[in-house]
């Protein structure tokens, strides 16, 4: 028993110092954000050698990040944007999964793969003639016009495939003699059992409509109509003479807080673990 | 699904591919013609995409000047919408094109505006318009105050041409020059000629290398001084050529810049910034930062850079507690031939872009007209060292008023600015611009490319010699697709088959051996499978 | 087995309606593109109707430096990220004190805009006129000579690239292998653990199976992914790509849609469909490999 306390506690700490060296790794950049936000940007600009603390640390920054741009109002669009875009997608992509997973069809194989495929067309790609498109719809400086392209993930539906196929048969078995319909079986067991990752992808669609910026850039030029990223940018082309780099920290900052408070929120549903089991028995 | 099913929808798709290409041919746009008259209670909206320099008072001065323009023609708003640079304007009116929503005004720069033109009737040629008694320049039915066409600085209006059609209208010029830190030229024991040589400022900035025995340089005392650097590498290609009479490029669009020539002005740009007494903006930063603190001689920029440069700047990025006091004053560019200097001529122009609506043409004309007009001339030349580009604004009893002021603040008559403007325009005569065709542009960057890779070089310790000017040349050509461009690009096609190299061979190989390895596994694995249902 | 034919469809029509206007429609436009020769955005007309594109992007040094990038990056970034992140979601399952800290640090990259942190990196790794980079700062004080990192030799380039991506892209491999190893039933490891199984054991013959089709979604993906590398190499090198030597296929793409002289959508298009061949290709083997290999309980 002696031996085996020992060298579990030895490969414990062997995972905290794996562990914490990587944090480290992550956590580095963060806390150059967050210094540089609080740096005099004129202090900012004078230092040759970087610094890595600030004598007179200031709040300046924040509020150039607000005046400069109506940072404000970014939120407002981004946070209609990210809610639209993501409810979409999962109406669109839950019953799309289950079709792959559950139901059998001709060229269920063939379509899938074509799905998959698309998956490979890089954004670039395809960025022009949905200009175009969005153009001839007369959709330019409109939230539909934002929204509609950037709906469908092939890379989720992909994902909760496999999630859907890992839940045993006998379960769909059991509900079918119980006579429950498809479309009943998929909201009230597959949804809830893999409700960890249908929130994972509820989150990861919404930093990714948060952090969007090539789309909305070509699409939009009536500032009512701006998301975050591009008042980053605004921030860092105007500020003041130059780059103010800063500013553009400090609003990178305040943009990422309410995504790290969607995550403290959720985590907890994500970690849960579902148990599988309800064929125990 | 069966394979024929796939093979036949895969044939099917292969064979409309052709029809499908129909759709991306050319919209037909109409020629403009001159309306009898502009129509005063038709509402028209117009787009304007203008530069910004990040300098709040040339935004300012746009707003005035769209403001004003809407009272004086109330049934015409204007929307206007900033760039941060002309790189993203040429990128998205090109994407516009196809969609037929490019803005109505434009500040651009004819290099530009030559590959628009490549479609048909995409911009509006000018010349009617310039010379129509009504709504020509100063023409009777203009509301406004404007320049008749002899007011318009001649040289100036001659660059916007392209081939002999007029497609654009100046509204700021600049040129390059040297600011200098006086104080450091002396103390080094030389004078600062009227006209510096490219030999001077070589032999002065290599001097000024000595350091001490601590490391520190002896001209300033501190750890970093580069005596001379350069803003636009292209420019000071482009430069130097012009001064030498060397070839660059022809009018008609033949790339001509792969000569000896340009091969030794390389070794000695490759010289001086292996020393470090010579660096540029991509390498090191902003000439105008390292000036200020005292820790360059010669900076080299645009005249409408003026207002960074000196201690007493009133736009800097440097804290206050670095710049260091000092007499700044300005020269035109470094020559080969002290009499007879040469310098480019650069500046925003605007052009118009062909509308269905002549109406809407005509407004964006007058919205033109407007911004040579005295007023926004006087205001937009003073927030910069640029120079009017009409003579009824450069010759006017207020703009020369602002520049006998000279001095007299650190802000709207700081000197080192006027001087700047001042020496543009004592040196119009001698100012060039490089030819015009489609591709011009990547040529000028191209240019730029290899006083940059040959710094770079230089400052990696790499050594040059016949190949390596060989690789430059051939790396510069593909990178810019130089050999496609102007008159090379129209001239047909080269179809001999060029030699791919080696590694697309081994991709081109690859990619079918590994399909006919999965096309046989899956055969093994249906035959497998068929054996196994019989059993 | 019914053959649920209407059903499927309409429940696939949601989806196969957005992604045929936008992401098929597109794709047949680019192949269109990819055949007419000498196809100008500004022109708006073309030459003629061959292959002349690929055979130009082909031959194109750019495109091959392009194309070795692109695999370099991939072929060190995937396997090295998904392992790392594999190893960091079963250590975070295995502690309890911290591990929502823990969660929520490794969690941060993702969250943040990546302009911001490429400019982070930037200037983490950058060389000035005045100092070193604050990381050459590092290595010197542990007695190395410092490195360009942005300017530098190419494969220290290589290095900070592909650092960057690993960094940027394990947040979300972490949090999908953690919700995945949350949702594996717990009742698997507690028979193990009253047979008495090693833990060794007991990753090899319960957690990995049990987690394979996550793992091999996040290998295929990651693949794809990798491929399509772009803007974290415009964070990090600026937007002329090319001069640094760093550019890859979708980069190469992208600057020939803007080229100074009109936008050239036809060999992007072709380079884009090269580019599709190949990860098209890997991925059909990746996904045979994991039909292979991976167990549904």
């Amino acid at each position: 028993m002696e031996m085996n306390k020992k060298s579990s506690r030895l490969s414990k700490a062997l995972i905290y110092v794996f562990l914490t060296v990587w944090a480290l790794i992550v956590l580095f950049p963060f806390y150059w954000m967050i210094l540089t936000s609080l740096k005099d940007f004129a202090s900012y600009n004078t230092e040759y050698i970087p610094k890595f603390y600030t004598t007179n640390p200031t709040l300046q920054n924040y509020r150039d990040a607000f005046t400069a741009v109506p940072l404000g109002r970014y939120l407002l669009n981004t946070v209609i944007f990210t809610v639209a875009t993501t409810g979409l997608m999962m109406i669109v992509i839950i019953p799309a999964a289950f079709a792959f997973a559950r139901l059998e069809f001709r060229g269920r194989s063939l379509v899938f793969a074509l799905f998959l495929s698309l998956m490979m067309i890089p954004t670039e790609l395809v960025i022009i003639t949905n200009y175009v498109t969005i153009v001839n719809w007369n959709m330019r400086n409109t939230y539909l016009g934002l929204i509609l392209p950037s709906v469908t993930s092939i890379f989720y539906i992909y994902l909760l495939k496999e999630n859907f196929e890992a839940i045993p048969d006998e379960l769909y078995s059991a509900a079918k003699v119980d006579g429950t319909s498809d479309l009943k079986y998929l909201l009230r067991v597959m949804v809830p059992i893999t409700q960890p990752t249908i929130v994972t992808i509820a989150i990861l669609k919404v930093i990714e409509c948060w952090n969007s910026y090539v789309w909305p850039r070509l699409i939009t030029y009536d500032k009512n109509y701006f998301l975050v990223s591009n008042g980053i940018q605004e921030i860092r082309e105007n500020g003041f003479g130059k780059e103010n780099i800063p500013a553009m920290m400090a609003a990178v900052v305040v943009i990422s807080v309410p995504l790290i408070v969607l995550f403290l929120v959720f985590r907890k549903k994500i970690m849960a673990g579902v148990s599988r089991g309800g064929t125990k028995g | 699904m069966s394979r024929r099913k796939i093979l036949s929808l895969a044939l099917a798709l292969t064979l409309t591919l052709p029809l499908l290409s129909a759709c991306h041919g050319s919209r037909t746009r109409q020629g403009f013609t001159i309306p009898d008259t502009f129509d005063g209670s038709k509402t028209i909206n117009l787009v304007f995409w203008a530069k910004n320099d990040t300098n709040k008072n040339q935004t300012a001065v746009y707003r005035q000047a769209i403001d004003d323009f809407q009272k004086i023609y109330p049934n015409v708003t204007i929307d206007m919408r900033l760039y941060a640079d002309y790189g993203r304007i040429y990128q998205d009116v090109i994407t516009n094109i196809s969609t037929d929503t490019t803005p109505n005004i434009c500040i651009t720069y004819p290099d530009h505006i030559a590959t628009y033109l490549t479609g048909d009737n995409v911009v509006t040629p000018l010349d009617g318009l310039i010379h129509d008694e009504k709504f020509g320049l100063g023409g009777t039915e203009v509301r406004f105050d404007a320049p008749k066409p002899e007011e318009m600085v001649p040289e100036f209006m001659e660059e916007c041409k392209i081939g002999e059609t007029t497609y654009a209208i100046p509204f700021m010029r600049s040129t390059e020059a040297l600011y200098i830190n006086q104080d450091f030229v002396e103390k080094l024991g030389y004078k600062v000629p009227d006209i510096l040589t490219w030999d001077f400022i070589w032999e002065v900035s290599e001097k000024a290398m000595e350091k001490n025995e601590d490391g520190t340089f002896k001209l300033n005392g501190q750890n970093v001084l580069i005596p001379f650097i350069y803003k636009s590498t292209d420019n000071m290609m482009i430069s130097m050529l012009k001064q030498l009479n060397a070839p660059y490029s022809s009018e008609d669009g033949e790339v001509l810049i792969f000569t000896d020539t340009t091969r030794a002005l390389l070794e000695e740009i490759y010289t001086h910034a292996k020393s470090r007494a010579f660096s540029t903006f991509a390498v090191s930063s902003y000439p105008g930062n390292f000036l200020n603190a005292g820790q360059c001689v010669f900076a080299l920029d645009s005249t409408a850079g003026a207002t960074w440069m000196g201690s007493k700047a009133p736009m800097m990025d440097i804290h206050k507690e670095q710049v260091v006091d000092f007499t700044t004053v300005v020269r035109p560019i470094p020559q080969f031939n002290p009499d007879h200097p040469q310098m480019i001529s650069q500046g925003p122009s605007v052009c118009i872009f062909q509308k269905t609506d002549a109406q809407e043409v005509l407004a964006s004309w007058l919205f033109v007209q407007y911004l040579v007009s005295n007023d926004i001339q006087l205001g937009y030349a003073e927030t910069e060292g640029y120079l009017p580009v009409t003579l009824k604004a450069s010759e006017s009893a207020e703009y020369r008023d602002y520049v006998s002021r000279k001095g007299e603040d650190n802000s709207e008559h700081y000197n080192i600015k006027i001087d700047a403007s001042e020496l543009l325009r004592a040196h119009t005569a001698d100012t060039f611009t490089t030819p015009v065709f489609n591709g011009s542009a990547s040529l000028r960057s191209a240019a730029g490319q290899m006083v940059e890779n040959v710094t770079k070089s230089a400052r990696r310790k790499e050594a040059i010699s016949d190949e390596y000017f060989t690789k430059l040349f051939n790396d510069v050509t593909s990178l810019y697709r130089l050999d496609q461009i102007g008159k090379a690009g129209e001239e047909a096609a080269d179809t001999s088959m060029k030699e791919l190299p080696g590694e697309t061979k081994a991709l081109l190989i690859a990619i079918p051996a590994i399909w006919i390895v999965i096309g046989a596994v899956q055969l093994v694995q249906l035959k497998k499978n068929r054996k196994k249902k019989e059993n | 087995m019914k053959k649920n034919n209407l059903k499927a469809w309409l429940y696939l029509l949601p989806a196969i309606l957005f992604l045929g206007v936008f992401m098929v429609y597109p794709l047949i436009d680019v192949c269109v593109y990819s055949v007419e020769e000498n196809y100008n955005f500004a022109r708006q007309s073309y030459t003629g109707i061959g292959l002349e594109n690929f055979r130009h992007v082909l031959s194109d040094p750019y495109f091959v430096q392009a194309l070795k990038n692109t695999f370099l990056i991939v072929i060190i970034t995937v396997p090295l990220s998904t392992g790392l992140s594999l190893l960091i979601a079963l250590g975070l399952s295995s502690i309890k004190p911290l591990k929502n800290l823990y969660q929520t640090i490794y969690f941060l990259p993702y969250v943040t805009n990546t302009l911001a942190v490429g400019l982070v990196f930037m200037i983490l790794f950058k060389n000035t006129e005045y100092s070193q980079a604050m990381v050459n700062l590092l290595i010197t004080k542990f007695g190395g000579t410092g490195v360009d990192f942005i300017e530098g030799p190419y494969w220290a380039k290589m290095f900070v690239m592909c650092f960057y991506t690993i960094w940027v892209v394990m947040p979300s491999q972490i949090l999908i292998l953690t919700s995945a190893l949350a949702s594996v039933n717990q009742d698997y490891y507690k028979a193990a653990r009253v047979d008495g199984a090693s833990s060794g054991r007991i990753f090899r013959k319960i957690t990995l199976p049990m987690i394979s089709p996550t793992v091999f979604y996040l290998i295929i993906t990651g693949f794809i992914g990798a491929f399509k590398a772009y803007s974290d190499e415009v964070a990090l090198f600026g937007t002329n790509l090319n001069a640094a030597g760093m550019n890859t296929i979708v980069g190469y793409v992208y600057d020939m849609l803007y080229g100074d002289s009109g936008g050239f959508p036809g060999y992007a298009a072709a380079a884009a469909l090269v580019l599709f061949a190949i990860v098209f290709t890997i991925t059909y083997i990746n996904l045979a490999m994991s039909k292979n290999k991976v167990q549904y309980m």
